[in-house]
């Protein structure tokens, strides 16, 4: 056995039970481990609270002891988010018109589109399961936004080549404006959503949950811009999902600074 | 051996049908809770801070919080994790708090005693000051496995992170660790703790 190895023994290993043999002849052999095993196992050293302490916090939470609702399943809160990404969408396209995705070629439509709800689902799962404490993620919240900010920027640069554009800044303006007018509603409902959880990090899920309301106006705009231009989705189209994020992760952290200020204000009284 | 096939300190499905009748309101299962719950909650801020009195504090907070949002709590998910994510949003708002505080205080250095040392157990480090050398991010692991009794795929929660990088962190702090251990003098000069890594608290 090597000490990698002896690493998940020692992890799972509790003062008052015995090493598995293997283990133990490791230990015997091996100084480092053997004083790593004897310096853990004075780590459970039956620190407990006081018992009036505990009588006191029992106390306080029986007086106002209320029946609760619980928080709605995973599923129902993914199915909501679908349905208003869905609802944003379909009636941007509607209101204003399919000349983007008449513009795209087939394998550009393809390729584009599942990126964007492949961005949107892994988003829409990472905000769910941070609505409840103690989620399992099985990517990253911090980094997931930032990966799927990047993944587009790939897709957009291999899908789409540069073009000559006379109008890049108002027409970038125009779209941009556009993509903001479908995110930001969006962006609201879900905050409408997010309100019944527990946020423990408003940053994280705030950055998450604006780069999904981006995503939608990106989206509206992937269905609506005919413009093909390189930079002009990079800027503009893309810029949509960036300001989204950002929008959110500052309103995360505003929400932070307010809590932060409500418990310094209840400690000092 | 799979380290996550570790059963927890408390079976979770009793846990679990405790957390649903204090949704429902049943004073008894706040009180099972509470006592069941507290000690492990207790070391999981005392082994990280060496105040009794602000574990105690915290703990306190911990369960005010947790009453404010157990709604949040969905039947049939592990109990810990969703306890402790709660309990280490609590730790991280204190450490603001006192970091506040502090930086308008003027400190007055006070010399650690040395410990009476009887045998080989007195002449390692305590596990506090042991994982004192450990960087925030690696000791908040190692406390949650040693101390807490959470398993890999528990902390990877908490954590808000994956069980491989959970696996990763305590890997290096073990790595760390022996290196350490492997360099303690026989002489009690408390090496370990005589420039320790940085207090902060990771999010």
């Amino acid at each position: 056995m090597t000490c990698r190895e002896m690493d998940t023994v020692i992890g799972s290993h509790s003062g008052d039970s015995t090493l598995p043999p293997e283990a133990a002849r490791h230990v015997a052999e091996c100084e480092g481990c053997r004083l790593l095993v004897i310096a853990f196992d004075t780590a459970n050293n039956g620190l407990v609270p006081s018992a009036g302490r505990l009588k006191q916090i029992q106390t306080a939470m029986v007086e106002s002891l209320r029946p609760v609702r619980p928080l709605a399943s995973s599923r129902v809160y993914l199915l909501a988010f679908t349905l208003i990404s869905l609802a944003v969408v379909v009636l941007g396209s509607f209101l204003l018109g399919m000349s983007g995705w008449d513009a795209l070629s087939k394998v550009q439509r393809t390729i584009v589109f599942t990126a964007l709800t492949a961005s949107a689902i892994l988003l829409a799962v990472s905000v769910v399961r941070q609505m409840a404490p103690g989620g399992k993620h099985s990517l990253s919240p911090r980094l997931l936004p930032i990966g799927i900010l990047a993944l587009l920027i790939v897709v957009i640069a291999a899908v789409f080549r540069v073009r000559h554009e006379s109008a890049f800044v108002p027409d970038g303006l125009a779209c941009l404006r556009t993509g903001l007018t479908y995110s930001i509603p969006a962006a609201f409902l879900f905050s409408l959503l997010l309100s019944g959880g527990a946020i423990m990090y408003p940053k994280l899920i705030g950055a998450a949950a604006g780069g999904l309301a981006g995503l939608i106006g990106l989206s509206v705009l992937e269905v609506q811009c005919p413009n093909l231009n390189e930079y002009h989705i990079l800027v503009w189209h893309w810029g949509v999902i960036l300001l989204c994020s950002i929008g959110g992760l500052s309103l995360g952290a505003a929400v932070e600074y307010t809590r932060r200020r409500g418990s310094h204000r209840n400690s000092r009284i | 051996m799979q380290l996550e096939a570790r059963p927890s300190a408390f079976p979770d499905a009793d846990l679990e049908h405790l957390m649903a009748r204090y949704q429902q309101a049943d004073p008894a299962a706040v009180a099972a809770l509470v006592e069941r719950l507290s000690p492990q909650l207790y070391r999981f801020f005392a082994g990280q801070l060496g105040s009794k009195a602000d574990a105690e504090d915290m703990l306190q907070d911990t369960w005010l919080r947790i009453h404010r949002v157990r709604h949040t709590y969905r039947a049939g998910h592990p109990v810990l994790p969703w306890v402790h994510t709660i309990a280490r949003r609590v730790r991280v708002d204190n450490y603001r708090k006192r970091y506040r505080i502090s930086s308008r205080e003027m400190g007055v250095d006070v010399l650690p005693e040395c410990p009476v040392h009887n045998g080989e157990t007195n002449l390692l480090p305590s596990f506090e000051e042991l994982v004192a050398v450990l960087p925030e991010s690696q000791r908040e692991v190692v406390t949650m496995l040693k101390v807490d009794g959470l398993s890999l795929e528990e902390i990877a929660r908490v954590t808000s992170s994956t069980t491989g990088a959970v696996r990763q962190k305590a890997h290096r702090a073990y790595e760390r660790l022996r290196n350490l251990l492997e360099g303690v003098p026989k002489c009690p000069e408390r090496t370990l703790t005589a420039q320790p890594a940085p207090q902060g608290v990771t999010q």
